[in-house]
């Protein structure tokens, strides 16, 4: 029998012994002196020996001089510290800050999805002519399924929450509804039990519900005894009938899947003209490209158009791969913040190149000895590749302690929202990017000093003047890697001046609300509140709770709030206007049932005629308040008070409701959006089953949060409260991005400033102390100290101004990519150009003058007798 | 005429193992061989590094032939030793011989006689 020797020994000598003939009997004479003994043992450690020590053939890779080098190296670092630390920590900043980044950035952008061949699932959904995405219908989703032929196979689903009852304390569950094909198509098997079928989609099919295995384990103790259990969601009972595999996840964390069937019996549900939150996903069929898929999607659009013209006419179907849908938003973020350390990344390195050239210089003589004695070029070259790599890799080590740490801070502050945050960790991907980063630092910058410092010939040894060739050559290349990082510089700065110009627009935005000392929340109603009357009697009630507390200086209830936006967008008519021939321009606006005093609490402008009161009733003549944008839009220039409008498609019946009152806009949907046309209607003519409560209080508001959800839980203990938030935590989460973006970028900038600034500084000094003997002669002859000090920020200047004027024209070329995050000023926005150019300049003048105002007291007797 | 390069004791082994050897002087058998003739077993790498300097100096050639079946057909180097080898071995025969003339007796050696 042939005896192999271990694969891993085997792979090593294999990659890491030059691939030649010589090694190849190497290797023979190893397997067949490994085949008469049969240790492996032996072979292992002649396989060691072989690779650290070299001992083969001639022209083997030996590592001895290498660690001689190392050793060499190390040396020479104790002897000098200050200059090790300043590289070690350069790097590591570089290395830590990019890594930690690109952890984010890998996990959110970069990794495919956890489904298999994630790359073929689509995302699928319906648009309206303008463009938004309003979600598929679900009879279009029918139409949809049996005429496309580019998807293996295509399912809908929808978020949907839940208030579960019968298992302790009411609360409420997360919860997606499904189609049958939904788990094939996401290529995902329950772990126990069974997935959700097609036939579960039917109207009569029993419900059924597949669990979380998060939930399975907090709910249910993991029991395998649930399945065939009743679970209690609302209208329904659900039957469990399978457990997902542990950390599965779709889009976010959903504590269970229910079937579609109990809904799909709903008529309106059935309307085609309804769109009701469903989103597709399909799985491309292989060899499919997502541009002829794409095609095929927008062709059965225009067929159902044609067929259903009262509801499909200028309705697309719009497709894009799933996961770059779920990280539309964070995108550009986070690519901006990639950029950035990017950036940050190359400085450091051009920071530490230049140390090192630096130091290069000054070891000139050292070289030049070694030179002279025999060293051959090569060998002085690997001996300082040796140094710089082992830098780098100490950089690098710290750096990776020092993502760590940053990480942490920066999932602290991501947006909370951010897709797959989760999944974020300084994973193997991310250790290698920093180990991949140090290397390439180490040995690419360390190149150019190498390069530099091993010209070094016997010569300078014999003739040691200050104006050696070699030094005036390196001085250039220090300057150009100067200006380089003053432009980078230039360009970080202007990046955090426009992040601090967003920000203080956004804070200062006025909303059109007062958001101080105001507690939200979202209650659901749980059954039994099923007619209006009993829904409009509880939040009147809740209201009334919560505003007799001690505390609370204002209550109401509303169906959604500002900032949060609605998921009530409707279309509406207008009893004045003619009927838009195009169904796509039939107005749409967010409606918003709310309590009388919900104008109030949140400080909102009256502009004409009243808001609601007490006496609006289900019963009383049915009102509306609209937008200021609503008028405007709707009615120019004349008054609004007094016309009539209807929410639902024109033809259909329906309330109108005539206007009492115009109320500002609002930022309702974020800060960043523009306001949507918006109608109010009295809470107790459409009362919701989803509430909003508001209290104004006049301590903290976060301090009564205790006291309202006792509160709540008096009017009913059914009642689920969740998402309890101060306006202030409100509005700060909807500029989490940008405060993101601006801490990022801030402290990147700083770093970079500091760096371009100590360079700068190190190198006019250098000059200073190189140029003393000619400093000294200029004031013998009779130079007066400000021409020196002219002479040396002459210099420090010129190459401020070479970068100012690179970082300028980067930072325009760049500027393009803030678009998405940039808010009320422009991204080439001259005024902050200015300030970060002025600053920038006044703080490198600020390090050229130390060194300036010393040449000026070099006294000229000793410098000239320094020669 | 220059003088055959001075072998070291080492180097003198491996030079007639690999005389002896003739169409079988590889590198593993030329290990083996030393080890059942001499006595001494020898580190791999240390018989390698002889090999390079004895080629170095000119006194041990070598040729790849097509490896055996044992070696997965990995080539293996066929040593012979080279004219000047050859003259540096039996230099070195000579230089014993004359330090060993006419000692025989008071060594006392019975092996010898």
């Amino acid at each position: 029998m042939r005896h192999d020797p271990p694969p891993l020994a085997e792979w090593l000598l294999r990659r890491f012994l030059p691939l030649d003939r010589q090694n190849d009997v190497v290797r023979g004479d190893l397997l067949e002196e490994f085949r008469r003994r049969q240790s492996r043992a032996w072979y292992w450690r002649e396989a060691l020996s072989l690779l650290f020590r070299g001992h083969g053939y001639k022209n083997m890779l030996t590592l001895d001089s290498l660690l001689q080098d190392f050793r060499f190296a190390c040396r020479s670092f104790a002897k000098a510290p200050s200059f090790t630390a300043l590289v070690v920590l350069t790097l590591a900043l570089g290395v830590g800050s990019s890594t930690a980044i690109f952890s984010i950035v890998n996990a959110v952008l970069l990794r495919p999805l956890p489904f298999p061949e994630s790359d073929r699932l689509m995302w699928i959904s319906e648009a309206n002519s303008s463009g938004a995405v309003v979600s598929v219908s679900w009879p279009n989703f029918q139409d949809l399924r049996v005429r496309q032929r580019s998807f293996e196979r295509i399912a809908v689903s929808r978020h949907s929450s839940f208030t579960m009852t019968g298992h302790g304390q009411a609360r409420r569950v997360l919860g997606r509804t499904v189609t049958g094909s939904f788990f094939p198509t996401i290529g995902v098997q329950p772990a126990l039990g069974r997935s959700i079928t097609d036939a579960d989609d039917a109207p009569g099919a029993e419900p059924v519900a597949i669990l979380s295995h998060a939930f399975w384990r907090a709910q249910f103790g993991e029991d395998p005894g649930v399945l065939g259990k009743r679970l209690n969601l609302g209208d329904f009972q659900f039957t469990i009938v399978g457990v997902l595999p542990a950390g599965f996840r779709y889009l976010r964390d959903y504590d269970l899947f229910t079937s579609v069937g109990p809904f799909t019996r709903n008529p309106s549900l059935n309307d085609r003209g309804n769109h009701q939150g469903f989103v597709g996903v399909g799985r491309l069929r292989p060899g499919v490209t997502e541009r002829a898929a794409a095609d095929e999607l927008q062709q059965i659009a225009r067929q159902l158009a044609q067929e259903h013209p009262a509801t499909n006419s200028g309705l697309n179907t719009v497709m894009s791969p799933l996961q770059s849908r779920l990280v539309n938003e964070e995108r550009t973020t986070l690519l901006v913040l990639f950029g950035a350390v990017g950036i940050l990344l190359l400085m450091a390195c051009v920071n530490v190149a230049n140390l090192l050239i630096a130091r290069g210089a000054s070891r000139q003589h050292e070289l030049a000895v070694r030179a002279a004695l025999g060293g051959r070029r090569t060998r002085l070259l690997m001996q300082l590749l040796v140094e710089s790599t082992t830098l780098a890799a100490a950089g690098g080590a710290i750096g990776i302690l020092l993502a760590a740490g940053m990480l942490r801070l920066l999932l602290g502050v991501a947006p909370a929202e951010t897709p797959r945050l989760d999944e974020v960790s300084l994973d193997r991907a991310a250790l290698f990017f920093a180990v991949t980063a140090a290397v390439v630092c180490g040995i690419v910058f360390g190149l150019f000093p190498a390069a530099q410092a091993s010209r070094a010939s016997g010569q300078p040894l014999v003739i040691r003047t200050r104006t050696a060739g070699a030094s005036a050559q390196s001085h250039r290349l220090r300057r150009g890697l100067l200006v380089a990082e003053v432009a980078l510089a230039l360009i970080l700065l202007a990046g955090a001046g426009l992040m601090v110009r967003t920000l203080l627009g956004l804070t200062s935005l006025d909303t059109g609300f007062r958001p101080d000392h105001l507690l939200t929340m979202r209650v659901e109603l749980p059954r039994g509140f099923d007619d209006d009357a009993k829904r409009a009697a509880a939040a009147g009630e809740l209201v009334a709770r919560v505003r007799e507390l001690p505390g609370v200086t204002a209550a109401a209830a509303g169906y959604s709030m500002p900032i949060d936006g609605s998921s009530w967008n409707s279309v509406f008519a207008a009893r004045d206007k003619p009927i838009p021939a195009s169904r796509d321009r039939i107005p749409v606006a967010a409606m918003i049932p709310v309590s009388p005093a919900y104008f109030d609490t949140l400080g909102m402008r009256v502009v004409r005629g009243r808001v609601f009161t007490a006496a609006d009733r289900a019963a009383s003549p049915p009102v509306a308040v609209v937008n200021e944008t609503l008028a405007r839009t709707l009615w120019p220039g004349d008054d609004p008070i007094g016309k009539s409008l209807k929410q639902g498609w024109p033809e259909r019946p329906g309330t109108w409701r005539e206007v009492v009152g115009v109320i500002g806009d609002v930022k309702f949907e974020g800060l960043t959006e523009t306001t949507p046309l918006q109608v109010y209607m009295p809470l107790a003519q459409e009362p919701p089953r989803d509430l909003t409560i508001l209290a104004k209080t006049a301590v903290p508001p976060g301090s009564m949060r205790a006291s309202i959800e006792s509160a709540i839980a008096g009017v009913s203990p059914e009642m689920t409260v969740s998402a309890v938030r101060t306006m202030d935590e409100v509005l700060s989460a909807s500029i989490a991005r940008q405060r993101m973006a601006l801490l990022v970028l801030g402290v990147f900038a700083a770093i970079a400033l500091v760096l371009a600034v100590t360079g700068l500084y190190g190198l006019v000094s250098h000059g200073v102390t190189e140029r003393a003997h000619e400093i000294g002669v200029r004031m013998a002859l009779g130079a007066e100290r400000r021409d020196v000090v002219a002479l040396v920020l002459r210099g420090g200047l010129s190459m401020t101004t070479a970068g100012v004027i690179l970082g300028v024209a980067g930072a325009a070329l760049l500027s393009r990519g803030l678009d998405g995050l940039v808010f009320g000023v422009d991204p080439l926005d001259p005024a902050t150009f200015a300030a970060v150019v002025t600053g920038l300049v006044t703080v490198a003048l600020a390090a050229c003058y130390l060194p300036a105002r010393r040449a000026t007291r070099i006294p000229p007797a000793a410098a000239l007798r320094a020669d | 005429m220059t003088s055959p390069p001075y072998l070291g004791e080492f180097e003198q082994q491996v030079l007639l193992v690999v005389v002896r050897l003739k169409d079988a002087a590889f590198g593993p058998e030329i290990g083996r061989e030393l080890e059942a003739r001499a006595g001494r077993r020898v580190s791999r790498g240390a018989l390698y590094t002889t090999f390079d300097r004895l080629e170095d100096k000119g006194l041990l050639r070598w040729h790849t032939v097509p490896g055996t079946e044992a070696r997965d057909g990995l080539p293996r180097r066929l040593y012979a030793v080279t004219p000047v080898g050859l003259a540096s071995l039996r230099a070195a025969r000579d230089v014993v011989r004359r330090l060993w003339a006419g000692l025989d007796a008071r060594l006392n050696d019975p092996g010898r006689g």
